[in-house]
């Protein structure tokens, strides 16, 4: 489904991705882990087509289709979806207006009709309460004053109602307590199908427990450093980066 | 030195002699007062920013011919229709309530009209409002609305100010709205234009509130590209009145709106909301004034302008608290979206308080979309321009929600729309 050839990308002038190779078939889940700066978050972003980034060389699609050639928009309607690792605060624009916007824009792109409005309120009350997001959070701003577990809950909700081919979730487990992780996990598995591939980026590995990945992979300077099953998050779980030749940037910062 | 530029004797030169006396009197007084009036220049505070913009020449000073209607808001319910500054009766639809009479100046008794010439011009400062002077020497017709006590007029009055340019010219509308103690009335102005020939509009409309009485006024600006426009709206606020004022416009080669507000009774309270709109090489400029005289007003002023291309924006917001209004809530907020590098916006807020027991707050702020927003909406697969639409209608949502006349809010939404259009069709 995804498939990523020595990829590079920079942001303002600093290379962070040096050639990172991937293949995701539809049906996986995968995780990949590594420490603070190794380029998690970059890979997700430039996967998503934030213009922030820049990628120099390389190539990446989609069921054959070349990503890096379709603008962001373009690529949120052929499947990626990215949950963020900081959802974005948008004040006066309706959670259920922009999620109404995305699900027919969307519709509109499969050649189906637009859901009315009150058709998708049905829709969007019944997925609220599959990640146990109030009801009331669809009439406030976007993501406005919500509490970090609630961002991410909304995040969840957002690739719940696109459905999307795959997606990639930046650090979902960041920031929520224990009975958040769980709620946030059980929507992420029921997005889980065979038409359908995630890839998690997680510093930890308790996201693994509730999100059981097929592969992992370690990160580290721009480059997957080292491919396993499962067994290998629970590795780096008891002995850190280290062992592979890695220093974790936060470590050694202090 | 150049000697200053003055007002042409052209503009000095009123039509429609069908006035009553004390009318035609009173314009003629205010005319001879004109003679000369310098005219404003990027050295007069008040038009600092716009006088650039004010083009006064020869050809503008000559009164419009009758022209025909263009397309109104005011489809249904009642409404008067000013064209070319003039009342038409025959397009009009007056409502028929009890203690609410809508008089054309031309139809005043001569004892009426002397009490009117009496207090025209009364809610204005004279200094602050130069182009309300030439008003007061050019209008060629009127309208004087009484509200009898406790008069309540449930729908809405549309005023259609219309000009339809077959020729080059000015128009003189004038409004004085007396609203007796525990009235209470919505008026709509619409301005609006047809054809393409130069004009400018030089409008005045009074407000008297009288104790109690609880006044919105709804002022729509869509005129053509070929006006120029300069309007005042002064406002008296006697005890525990209620004035509310929202303000939509979208910009020309010159418009300018001045909004004085006089808290002059205690427990007065006025709301004031704007929305400006420009592009191209617009120019909009908002002065507003607010004078809590007297202990116990409140006032809470809400301004949003948005410029694009090479358009430009302003907004001067004046609070005058004086030494004897203890106990005043004054809030005003102003702010402001760049949707170009080419576009300019200048805020100034001016708050002067002599009184010691007060709150007042105020806050101005000139931003561009936030391109974060932007990136986390299109990877919802949400369309560019829709995107963009969402986070510019954010920004000026409630207060289009606050209009409280639908066909006032269909219409700006649908003017915004090809704002949209016409602002991110590349995108």
């Amino acid at each position: 489904m995804l498939s990523i050839k020595n990829l590079h990308a920079s942001v303002e002038g600093k290379e962070i991705l040096k050639g990172i190779n991937l293949e995701i078939k539809a049906g996986e889940v995968h995780a990949i882990m590594g420490p603070n700066g190794s380029g998690k978050s970059t890979l997700s972003q430039v996967l998503a087509g934030n213009e922030a980034f820049e990628v120099t060389s390389g190539e990446v699609t989609l069921n054959g289709e070349n990503l890096l050639e379709l603008e962001t928009e373009k690529r949120a309607r052929e499947g990626i979806f990215l949950a963020f690792q900081y959802p974005v605060e948008i004040p006066g624009v309706s959670n259920l207006q922009f999620l109404r916007t995305a699900v027919n824009a969307m519709r509109t792109h499969r050649g189906e009709d637009e859901m009315n409005a009150a058709e998708f309120m049905k829709l969007a009350k019944k997925v609220s309460q599959q990640v146990d997001l109030d009801p009331a959070f669809l009439k406030r701003g976007v993501n406005e004053g919500f509490s970090g577990g609630e961002k991410k809950r909304n995040e969840i909700l957002q690739a719940l109602l696109l459905q999307p081919k795959l997606a990639i979730l930046d650090e979902t487990d960041s920031g929520l307590d224990i009975d958040a992780l769980k709620v946030v996990s059980d929507g992420v598995n029921a997005l889980r199908a065979e038409d359908r591939a995630i890839l998690m980026v997680t510093h930890y590995q308790r996201l693994l427990n509730h999100i059981v990945p097929d592969y992992v992979h370690v990160l580290a300077g721009g480059r997957i450093v080292k491919s396993g099953g499962r067994e290998l998050a629970l590795e780096l779980e008891e002995r850190g980066y280290s062992w592979l030749g890695v220093e974790d940037e936060e470590a050694a910062a202090h | 030195m150049r000697p200053a530029p003055t007002l042409s004797s052209a503009f000095l030169q009123p039509a429609g002699e069908a006035l009553p006396q004390p009318l035609l009197a009173l314009r003629k007084q205010r005319g001879t007062a004109l003679v000369d009036m310098p005219l404003p220049t990027r050295k007069t505070e008040n038009w600092k920013y716009s006088s650039k913009h004010l083009k006064l020449s020869d050809e503008l000073a000559s009164p419009l011919p009758a022209g025909s209607a263009s397309t109104s808001v005011a489809e249904d319910g009642y409404r008067v229709v000013f064209r070319n500054g003039v009342v038409d009766s025959e397009a009009s639809r007056l409502p028929q309530v009890d203690g609410l009479s809508v008089q054309r100046f031309a139809d005043l008794p001569d004892a009426d009209a002397t009490a009117l010439a009496e207090r025209l011009d009364n809610t204005l400062d004279s200094k602050a409002t130069q182009m309300a002077r030439l008003n007061s020497a050019r209008f060629e017709d009127g309208l004087l609305i009484t509200l009898k006590p406790d008069t309540v007029l449930r729908e809405p009055l549309f005023i259609v100010h219309e000009v339809t340019a077959s020729a080059s010219g000015s128009a003189y509308p004038r409004i004085y709205v007396d609203a007796a103690r525990h009235s209470q009335m919505t008026l709509v102005e619409e301005y609006l234009s047809s054809g393409d020939e130069s004009v400018m509009v030089d409008s005045v409309t009074e407000f008297t509130v009288g104790d109690g009485a609880q006044i919105t006024s709804i002022r729509l600006n869509v005129e053509g590209q070929n006006v120029q426009h300069i309007g005042a709206t002064g406002v008296r606020q006697q005890r525990n009145s209620r004035f509310e004022s929202h303000c939509v416009g979208f910009g020309g080669p010159l418009r300018r709106h001045d909004l004085q507000l006089r808290l002059e009774g205690e427990g007065a309270e006025c709301k004031l909301n704007g929305v400006v709109v420009t592009q191209g090489k617009q120019h909009y400029d908002n002065h507003t004034c607010i004078d809590h005289m007297v202990p116990n007003c409140n006032s809470e002023e809400t301004y949003r302008n948005i410029a694009a291309d090479e358009s430009h924006a302003v907004f001067n917001g004046r609070i005058h608290i004086h030494q004897d209004a203890q106990n005043s809530i004054a809030e005003m907020n102003n702010k402001n979206l760049l949707l170009s590098t080419g576009a300019e916006i200048d805020t100034k807020p001016e708050l002067e308080i002599y009184a010691d027991d007060v709150q007042c707050a105020h806050g101005a702020t000139i931003g561009q979309l936030d391109k974060t927003s932007l990136f986390y909406l299109v990877s919802r697969g949400i369309d560019r321009r829709d995107a963009n639409v969402l986070l510019t209608m954010a920004f000026i949502n409630e207060l289009v929600k606050q209009i409280p006349v639908e066909q006032v809010r269909d219409s700006a939404n649908e003017r915004l729309n090809q704002f949209f259009d016409h602002t991110f069709r590349e995108a």
